[in-house]
């Protein structure tokens, strides 16, 4: 699930129009405030980010707002469980538009190491999100050039382009193909994001370790 | 739960009774009295908030400011570390070790490496065993570091949060000099490290632990004589002894309340019984104790990390076994044996005898218990985890009943909780 | 190091030995009772309701003990003047997989004997329940809760015998049970779909949910005649 990028040609928009994008998208770029939705060791690196060596008080995002109501950018740094998938998913709607995502880290880009029965595999599944950040945890230089993106992310968009604050979940990105034909192909594999010989349902020649538990 | 009626005096002129005295007048008239029913009011902290220190989800039932119950709602992070560990080899299972407290993984690291060690009967080399030393000490003052600076910010003290932070990073460079990863760590591994001491990181551990001393002490003047932080922390969160013993609480929470109980001087281990260090004990079992105990335990790992240093030995790191240490690079690649060797400890992993283990450190939370259940195999059959969080946590309900909602906040910043270790 | 050839190295590793299909290798030597003065007071004291007594890696006491007679036994090992284990560090179980029994592990320490036991009593797997020592140390009653969530091992007499980490409706089964597989029953779709779908039931307890109701009873509008203060 990802948001499209519009493509307004230029001849389109008036010159108004370009310059009023031009001007909102820098107040936005600017001063978004984060929702940090911290839940393990990248919130961690995220705080250390917000801390004097690393600063994003230099992006105007120092005012880290733990009310969703006030918050521009939602920071999911950390894995999330299928406990806290609704709590995320809450969070998320409850914040006002404009607002982006950031998936900072393995575990919330994809589940991470923990590809287990109580791991969300991906936020993506939950929210919609924006950039995503690999890492375990990313180094806060990392987590900046991620807002860096989101940055250029802003500066590409267009007041004049609606479905880019599109609310409704079912509308904002859907996958290339039909449910019927994804979970065809994802049968053999059971679970496993992994899709290898470890996944235990997928004979192959591969040597098998002994004793092996095979998930 | 009588209604009660709300009296004021708003007239600017009020009339006066036989005593010249105001009369009181009702806010509404008569007939329009609100009902002030006492009723009690459930609300819910967490999961997701600021001063929570992870997702914790604190539901509470309270009377007004005053808190009837508190239950505490967790697993909004359980990652079943657990079960994956019975699907990883030993070695493999080091890295799931630093996301379980990522506040000090190398503690973690260095007691899942002890327990394997104890279960396989290897005993490590002298200089490893000082080299985890200090790895677990350097930890413990890193992990008390964020203690301090979270707390005091949950407490309204945000400079502090930015000192500490500061002095964190220059620890940050340290985890990243001797394993290339700031937070997750991974250092051990069964028999040994993952590398030796790199060049010059003895130098810049000696200088932080000579430097460091001066932002604790700027830290203390801040908070320690502070009326404010007195106010919020003295005789809030109260725990006596034996109920602390009852409930199960370890580390600085255990000892602010009287009881001599440190697992570096009753069971220890790593030779701490020839370390000079002082075990900090408080009196009161409230939060201040519980801030003091921890202050003072930052300065006396400081002492231990001196005299580790001092006592380091040269020798190699990786105990000589070829049942868990790799062969050297050029052996395997020239010699067939060392070839073969190498091969069968990637491919099949290292291997345990059959039996079980129970091994506990002092971690900055309190105690952490290993215990490794192995069939003969280079995984695992169970791998449990005893975080002194979890336990620790269990307290909270009776250390708040009946104080105020922003004791709350205090008691549980006062604990010391990490959730990824209590959710596992 | 090895005297095969690098062939018979690789024979080994194809092979593998078979796993889960033999009792399991447990370790461990006999222990001798007067090792251990917690061990020998407890045979004198309870004779046949402790079964074995082995000493693992080296320095661990390990005592099996009748399942049925666990509070007793804990107990007495709590509040004995000369035994006095009055810090209970760890309450799991382990499944070995198969039918084997699961056993239920306490772990004892002594902080004046500085003396450490660890407890063990098997269950079998269609019959998982144990009496709960939540009322000897309240330590158990999160521990005990946790294995419950993580095992399906019922405690009795557990004041508050709910799911602790999994969601309170998980209905997927108990998940460090051997026969568990490690990405659950569901498919990651049906997972979502149910934790996305979660109710107002599955976030609170029966408890708190009580108290909003007495709220909302107390202040519905059919309420409001009553208890009008005399002004």
């Amino acid at each position: 699930m990802g948001v499209s990028l519009p493509t307004v040609p230029r001849g389109e928009a008036g010159f108004f129009t370009t310059k009023l994008d031009l001007a909102v998208n820098w107040a936005r770029q600017n001063s978004l405030w984060p929702m940090p939705f911290g839940t393990a060791c990248c919130a961690i690196e995220m705080m250390a980010s917000a801390a004097s060596k690393f600063d994003l008080s230099r992006f105007g995002m120092e005012r880290m707002s733990f009310s969703p109501r006030q918050a521009d950018l939602l920071i999911c740094a950390g894995r999330v469980s299928y406990k806290m998938a609704p709590v995320l998913r809450r969070i998320w709607d409850q914040m006002m538009q404009p607002k982006w995502a950031i998936s900072m880290g393995a575990c919330a880009s994809s589940g991470g190491v923990f590809d287990v029965y109580s791991m969300v595999q991906g936020i993506d599944t939950i929210i919609p999100v924006d950039v995503y950040i690999p890492g375990c945890p990313p180094r806060p230089e990392g987590l900046i050039y991620g807002i860096l993106m989101v940055h250029e992310k802003i500066k590409g968009e267009s007041l004049a382009d609606p479905s880019l604050r599109e609310e409704n979940p079912e509308r904002v990105g859907r996958p290339n193909l039909p449910d019927g034909v994804i979970d065809e192909i994802a049968k053999p594999f059971g679970n496993s994001t992994t899709q290898n010989r470890v996944s235990g349902l997928v004979r192959t020649t591969a040597l098998a370790r002994p004793g092996d538990r095979n998930p | 739960m009588s209604p009660r009626t709300v009296e004021y005096l708003v007239s600017r002129s009020p009339e006066l009774d036989d005593r010249g005295r105001p009369v009181r007048m009702p806010v509404l008239p008569p007939g329009m009295e609100p009902e002030l029913h006492g009723e009690h009011m459930l609300i819910n902290i967490g999961p997701q908030h600021p001063a929570t220190h992870g997702v914790l989800r604190l539901v509470l039932e309270l009377d007004g400011e005053t808190i009837i119950s508190c239950t505490p709602h967790i697993g909004y992070l359980h990652s079943s570390f657990e079960k994956l560990g019975e699907y990883r080899t030993w070695n493999q299972i080091i890295p799931l070790t630093d996301r379980m407290d990522y506040l000090a993984p190398l503690i973690y690291n260095c007691a899942y490496a002890m327990a394997v060690e104890k279960l396989m009967g290897i005993e490590v080399t002298e200089r490893c065993k000082v080299v985890r030393v200090i790895c677990m000490e350097l930890d413990r003052v890193f992990s008390h570091l964020l203690w301090l600076g979270t707390t005091a910010i949950d407490i309204g003290a945000f400079t502090v949060f930015l000192w500490t932070f500061q002095e964190r990073e220059r620890i940050y460079d340290l985890h990243e000099d001797l394993t290339g990863a700031r937070i997750t760590t991974s250092a051990t591994r069964i028999g040994g490290m993952m590398a030796d001491l790199p060049a010059g990181w003895i130098e810049t551990l000696r200088n932080f632990v000579d430097t460091v001393p001066a932002t604790l002490d700027e830290v203390e003047t801040l908070l320690t004589n502070n009326q404010i932080w007195i106010g919020r922390n003295k005789d809030i969160g109260i725990i006596s002894g034996e109920d602390a013993i009852n409930c199960g609480l370890s580390g600085p929470n255990l000892r602010a309340s009287g009881v001599t109980y440190d697992l570096r001087r009753d069971r220890p281990y790593y030779d701490y019984e020839t370390y000079d260090f002082d075990v900090v004990v408080g009196e009161h079992g409230d939060c201040y104790d519980r801030y003091l105990v921890r202050m003072e335990e930052m300065r006396q790992s400081l002492r231990i990390l001196d005299q580790a240093i001092e006592r380091l030995p040269g020798g190699p790191i990786n105990v000589n076994d070829p049942r868990v240490i790799l062969p050297g690079k050029t052996d395997a690649m020239t010699d067939m044996e060392s070839m073969i060797h190498h091969f069968k400890v990637v491919m099949e992993g290292v291997k345990a005898e059959p039996g079980e283990s129970w091994f506990s450190v002092e971690s900055s939370k309190g105690e952490l218990g290993m215990y490794v259940v192995s069939d003969g195999g280079s995984k695992p059959v169970r791998w449990r985890v005893r975080g002194p969080s979890f336990v620790n946590l269990s307290a909270l309900p009776q250390m708040v009943e009946g104080r105020l909602l922003s004791d709350v906040i205090a008691v549980n910043a006062s604990l010391d909780i990490v959730l990824g270790e209590i959710d596992r | 190091m090895s005297e095969k050839t690098f062939e018979g190295a690789l024979d080994d590793l194809e092979a593998g030995t078979a796993a889960g299909s033999a009792e399991p290798a447990r370790g461990g030597e006999a222990g001798d009772a007067d090792a251990h003065p917690a061990v020998r007071a407890l045979r004198e004291r309870f004779g046949e309701a402790i079964l074995a007594h082995t000493v693992m890696a080296g320095d661990e006491h390990v005592v099996h003990v009748r399942a049925d007679r666990n509070v007793e036994i804990l107990q007495f090992l709590r509040d004995d003047p000369a035994q006095r284990f009055d810090y209970l560090a760890d309450v799991t179980a382990v499944d070995f997989g198969g039918d084997r029994p699961i056993e239920v592990v306490y772990q004892l320490w002594s902080i004046e004997n500085r003396r450490a036991l660890r407890v063990k009593a098997a269950l079998r797997v269609d019959a998982l329940e144990i009496d709960s020592v939540a009322a000897l140390w309240k330590t158990a009653n999160w521990l005990e809760r946790e294995t419950w969530d993580m095992f399906g091992i019922r405690f009795r007499g557990h004041p508050d015998h709910r799911r602790i980490l999994m969601p309170e409706g998980y209905a997927e089964g108990f998940p460090l049970r051997k026969d568990f597989p490690l990405r659950g029953r569901f498919s990651r779709a049906e997972q979502t779909r149910r934790a996305l779908s979660m109710t107002v039931e599955e976030h609170y307890s029966a408890e708190e949910l009580a108290i909003v109701e007495e709220v909302k009873r107390d202040t519905s509008p059919a309420d409001s005649g009553e208890g009008r203060p005399a002004s």
